[in-house]
């Protein structure tokens, strides 16, 4: 019976659900999913254990995760990290001096305070903007994080994007690692309050929820290694460019129908792979161009001018058209701009 | 695939991993079953796929865990007994199947299928020449190059340099003392802002460079870069320099040697709270006792010692190779660590000032 409640992800961008979550992607995600990444984001499921995306800039580490969350149904909630960022920003923040300035102002306005007996139901909507907001509840001054809206969920999990952790302190993922486990909970200092994943549980009909969130994290490893504890805990795909003729096609397949916008002709986009591709494996790049800027440059080529370029000519060209968009540092943009 | 036991499999997987040095523990294990349980690993090619998922953390991980795993399924099957006579007949099989086809072709092909049999069961001397097994053009040198510490806990350990001041912008705020103020006051007026802290350690890392130093350089560029920038350290509160061998009159301000500095201008900023760090292998790496090279480093120890106290010295050679070359005679007079972990943390004990037991 578990096996038939199991959230599965296929890959093919037709949301499973007729009534998704009111936080969950509107827009469909195009998404070329690999068999074995397919393998990596069921794993994370069903473990429900972080699943880290490594890889190059621009191969799709972060669009999964809205693909995910629009196939499934789920609301996603994004965290992207900073340098600045502390574990805790995911959970929750609490706005303290917002509680003095109310107990100050209400002193001088002489509002008649709201009776303590109804916090309960001013608990539903609490992601929203108080107006109303009573001193006297210490509830009505806390924020949730990604993490924390994730944990609160009740009928379904979420599916939390912890972008570039990389970035943030060296404790970060240590810190992280604490809440992402057993037994799937952390408090709120300021309100007492323990917030806990709901699972397992059972509805009314007897179905199990598990509503620990899906992680997915990405990772550029500009700054070296993450902390062996965590990498034990997470699943590892490394995300690679798909250097392929057939992929590519693929990629650019379901982008424009997706899209619903007309792909550019056909041998357009078979002499621009073959032209990229070229350049990809020929080596010598300093940084190598991701399947977003091919898809950018495409685009380019097909809507930039009145007229898409010209399929022959781009074959034969010397120079490479649009490579501002493919050539990010000085040494690769100036070893193809020979013949400009 | 009768024999396939992918529990004992992933057992048997667990330990070999561990021995080469993958950090894994019972939860992995555990995760692995659970797994396992869910439909994950229905075949061995599935078990490999999802046990590649679940461990291997880089992708020099998982181009090591393929040979590994290789040999795990080829030690199943040569351990269960049983299993031999099943093979045996499977080439029969082939050869009756394949002897129709080779009526329409030409004969060499079942002669070739029949050699092949017979030379089975025949004792045959051993080929002289090693099996082809091309190699693998990943970089795997990371993990197994002689690796005494990485750079991450480097500027994990930098962190225990520190000396906080309050002199920092006016931007934290206090919110104990702004409740505390506005309740004394009976009115809010503004929050209360207290200094951000700054580390105000100085830092003097003196680099041997060249030489015996060479195969080392990465690591005393990785720790340069980590207490620059990677640390809780002001940079301008940094100041490296490097030496050949031995600092004498003059080191110098860039790692090729070329912009010189006399070391008296070095010291002259150095008051008793500057911490100096000193990174040379002390000619451990040669084994060379020079009496030369330990005068000259006395005296130029001597001289610090007029400055400060918080000297450590960090030798990128293990200490077993320390004994009988001039290292061991320096490691008297300076405290001396080897650089790992324990080393650099220990060093970082003494240029802090804590658990100073000087020699003198």
């Amino acid at each position: 019976m578990l096996a038939n409640q199991r959230l599965e992800f296929t890959g093919n961008s037709n949301p499973q659900l007729e009534n998704p979550h009111q936080d969950s992607p509107t827009h469909p995600e195009p998404y070329v999913i690999s068999p074995e990444l397919k393998k990596a984001v069921n794993l994370a499921i069903y473990l429900r254990r972080p699943l880290l995306l490594e890889g190059d800039a621009g191969c799709g580490k972060t669009r999964l995760a809205s693909a995910v969350a629009y196939e499934l149904g789920l609301p996603l909630y994004r965290w992207d990290v900073r340098s600045t960022t502390k574990a805790q920003d995911g959970l929750y923040e609490y706005n303290a001096i917002l509680r003095l300035h109310d107990v100050q102002t209400q002193n001088v306005v002489q509002q008649p305070p709201v009776a303590p007996g109804n916090a309960a139901e001013t608990d539903k909507d609490e992601d929203e903007e108080r107006v109303n907001r009573n001193p006297a509840n210490s509830k009505h001054y806390r924020k949730f994080g990604a993490l924390g809206k994730a944990f609160k969920l009740k009928s379904c999990p979420a599916v939390v994007l912890i972008d570039e952790i990389d970035k943030a302190d060296l404790d970060f993922p240590n810190d992280l690692l604490t809440v992402l486990d057993e037994p799937w909970e952390f408090k709120i200092k300021e309100t007492g309050e323990t917030i806990r994943a709901t699972y397992p549980r059972k509805d009314a009909k007897d179905n199990v929820i598990d509503c620990r969130p899906i992680v997915i994290i990405t990772s550029n490893k500009e700054k070296g290694n993450l902390p062996a504890p965590f990498l034990r805990r997470c699943l590892y795909y490394y995300v690679d460019f798909p250097n392929d003729k057939k992929q590519l096609q693929e990629i650019i397949e379901k982008h424009y129908k997706i899209r619903e916008k007309t792909p550019p002709p056909s041998a357009l986009v078979e002499n621009a792979i073959d032209r990229f591709l070229s350049v990809w494996n020929e080596g010598g790049l300093f940084k190598k161009p991701g399947t977003s800027e091919f898809l950018d440059w495409l685009k380019a080529l097909h809507t930039f001018e009145p007229k898409p370029y010209n399929a022959a000519k781009l074959k034969k060209d010397e120079s490479l058209p649009y490579r501002e968009l493919l050539f990010k540092l000085q040494q690769d943009w100036k070893k193809y701009a020979k013949a400009s | 695939m009768s024999s396939f036991n992918p529990q004992e499999l992933i057992t048997r997987a667990l330990i070999r991993l561990r021995q080469s040095g993958f950090q894994l523990g019972v939860s992995e294990l555990l995760a692995a079953r659970q797994a396992l349980e869910g439909g994950f690993g229905e075949t061995p090619e599935e078990l490999a796929q999802t046990l590649k998922i679940l461990w291997c953390h880089s992708p020099s991980q998982q181009s090591q865990f393929d040979p590994i795993w290789e040999s795990l399924q080829v030690d199943s099957t040569s351990k269960q007994p049983e299993k031999t006579p099943h093979k045996k007949p499977k080439p029969e099989t082939h050869q009756e199947s394949m002897e129709k086809p080779p009526e329409i072709s030409s004969s060499p092909p079942p002669q070739d299928a029949v050699t092949e049999v017979k030379s089975e069961p025949e004792l045959s001397s051993l080929p002289i020449r090693a099996p082809f097994t091309p190699a693998k053009t990943e970089d795997t040198s990371a993990l197994q190059a002689y690796y005494p510490m990485n750079r991450r806990s480097m500027s994990y350990i930098w962190r225990y340099l520190r000396r906080p001041v309050g002199d920092g912008p006016l931007n934290v705020l206090d919110v104990d003392a702004t409740i505390e103020q506005a309740t004394r006051q009976g009115f809010y007026l503004a929050p209360v802002y207290r200094r951000q802290e700054r580390n105000n350690a100085h830092l003097l890392l003196l680099l041997d460079q060249n030489g015996s130093m060479n195969p080392f350089h990465r690591f005393t560029r990785d720790l340069v870069e980590t207490a620059l920038y990677e640390s809780d350290l002001q940079p301008e509160k940094v100041d490296v320099f490097y030496f050949h061998n031995v600092p004498a009159t003059s080191v110098y301000k860039d790692l090729y040697l070329t912009e010189p500095i006399a070391l008296q201008t070095v010291l002259a900023a150095c008051d008793d709270r500057t911490s100096i760090l000193i990174v040379s292998d002390a000619g451990a790496a040669r084994g060379y006792r020079e009496l030369k090279r330990i005068r000259a480093t006395t005296s130029f120890l001597f001289q610090l010692k007029r400055h400060t106290s918080l000297i450590a010295w960090l030798n990128p050679m293990p200490k077993e190779r320390w004994i009988g070359s001039s290292a061991e005679i320096i490691a008297n007079l300076v405290q001396m660590y080897q650089m790992d972990n324990n080393g650099l943390s220990n060093a970082i004990d003494i240029v802090r000032g804590q658990h100073l037991h000087s020699p003198f």
